[in-house]
């Protein structure tokens, strides 16, 4: 769900340079007002690595296999950390692998970021006085499905708009419904890790849900 | 090279890139990364091994952009058609990617990458995001080789890893978990140790890089061709 490079017009992505600063200027405003911020950082940092390793876990999804994504989990976890955390992520990915781009880096960082931000919201208000598995498992799974659903919804309106080229509103529809669509079993499958996931972290490690 | 000049030349360029749409800047740019390619020395295959995963999006689009797009019909087969509007934004999509990530790749991968995040500190990166970039990139093998060591123990114990269905996702969800147990639990031990070494009490940003002349010709030259590039541009299209 990376949008490469040569894909989108200028304007647009620097829009998204434009749009992730913003992001990142208030999540770092809100990380400073805390009492040591310092101590939170390698919290931080080793999680983003443990989350950028655990994305290379591949899971057999007939006929083919998927990696996670685990933003949901993601903004769960690391909270206002969430978005410093995509985007030092994303360009280690493009610049280690190739994956995304670097022109690219603003877009993609509203696409997987700011729905980041709202799983973490969810889960947040969600399980807010809400103590034992089960509400853990509940929010945790919507928080992880409608984390992915909103980063293929902005993934397929961008991709779909912003190509250089005219296709026709009934072509742009179908394209967009088929991105979609073949996001929906990533999403249900996402939402099941996440949820299994906060439910052995809160027997195992409930401090790790807590957050960062 | 300073890296900072790296960077901001780097920048500049692919930005300039991804602002072009005529054919004849496309050639220019295409033999201009060509040759940056020759220079840099790099070999073919390690170039060809990072063009395959972004290349699928980019392959999609232009396989199919030239049949779905435009109004003028340059070969009809019936059941399908070639477009010209279609065929020109595949080309220039095509031509926009090899060139941008050629080009970064030639830049980012002939100084190390951590190199860089400090670059990016000196420039006003701010400390927290580089120093989480610095920590992530330091932790990113050693949590590799604490996954592959956990794999390779599930399989010892008999784990099916293409078994589908519930116990194969409930697996995966306790080794991602695990995982990021044990990176908490490192990254106490990781404050513990910086702040043993004097970590958080001096925040100002040392400038480890001087620039030489050569940094300065460098960048005006890339400065220069974004420039030209985007200037021309702008002058094809009125």
């Amino acid at each position: 769900m990376h949008i490469p490079d040569g894909i989108l017009p200028l304007p647009l992505t620097l829009g998204g340079y434009a749009a992730c600063a913003a992001a990142v200027f208030f999540c770092l405003h809100r990380i400073k007002k805390r009492p040591e911020p310092a101590a939170d950082i390698p919290k931080a940092a080793l999680l983003t690595s443990a989350f950028f390793v655990a994305s290379l876990i591949h899971i057999p999804v007939p006929p083919a296999s998927v990696h996670l994504m685990l933003s949901g989990l993601l903004g769960v976890l690391l909270g206002f950390f969430a978005i410093p955390a995509i985007l030092i992520g994303l360009f280690f990915q493009a610049v280690m692998f190739g994956h995304g781009g670097l022109t690219t880096l603003g877009i993609n960082g509203v696409i997987i970021g700011f729905p980041a931000m709202a799983a973490h919201y969810i889960f947040r208000f969600g399980t807010r006085g809400k103590h034992g598995p089960k509400p853990t498992a509940t929010f945790a799974f919507l928080a992880g499905a409608l984390a992915i659903m909103l980063s293929v919804l902005l993934f397929a309106l961008l991709l779909v708009t912003a190509v250089p080229a005219d296709m026709g509103a009934a072509v742009e529809k179908t394209a967009m419904l088929v991105i979609i669509a073949a996001h929906v079993p990533l999403a249900l499958v996402e939402g099941v890790i996440t949820a299994m996931t906060a439910t052995f972290l809160l027997r195992v490690s409930p401090r790790v849900l807590h957050g960062v | 090279m300073d890296p900072r000049f790296r960077l901001v030349g780097l920048f500049v360029l692919i930005f300039a890139y991804s602002f072009v749409s005529d054919f004849r800047l496309l050639g220019a740019m295409l033999i201009f990364t060509l040759m940056l390619f020759f220079i840099s020395g790099l070999p073919a295959r390690f170039i060809v091994q990072k063009l395959k995963l972004p290349s699928l999006i980019i392959l999609v689009l232009v396989l199919i952009l030239p049949f779905v797009s435009g109004q003028n019909t340059l070969l009809d087969l019936g059941f399908i058609s070639l477009k010209q509007e279609g065929l020109h934004a595949s080309g220039v999509i095509a031509a926009r990617f090899l060139c941008i990530i050629t080009t970064v790749m030639i830049v980012l991968h002939t100084a190390p990458l951590l190199t860089h995040v400090q670059a990016m500190r000196a420039m006003g990166l701010p400390w927290i995001m580089a120093d989480m970039a610095l920590l992530t990139g330091r932790y990113l093998e050693v949590l590799g080789c604490d996954l592959g060591r956990m794999q390779t123990a599930m399989r010892l114990r008999g784990l099916n890893a293409s078994r589908p269905g519930l116990y194969m996702l409930r697996t995966r969800a306790w080794l991602c978990g695990s995982l990021l147990v044990r990176g908490l639990e490192r990254a106490d031990w990781v404050y513990r140790a910086m702040r043993l070494r004097g970590y958080g009490q001096n925040r100002t940003a040392t400038l480890q890089f001087r620039a030489t002349a050569l940094d300065m010709a460098v960048l005006s030259a890339a400065l220069l061709a974004a420039g030209t590039v985007m200037g021309l541009e702008i002058w094809f299209g009125l």
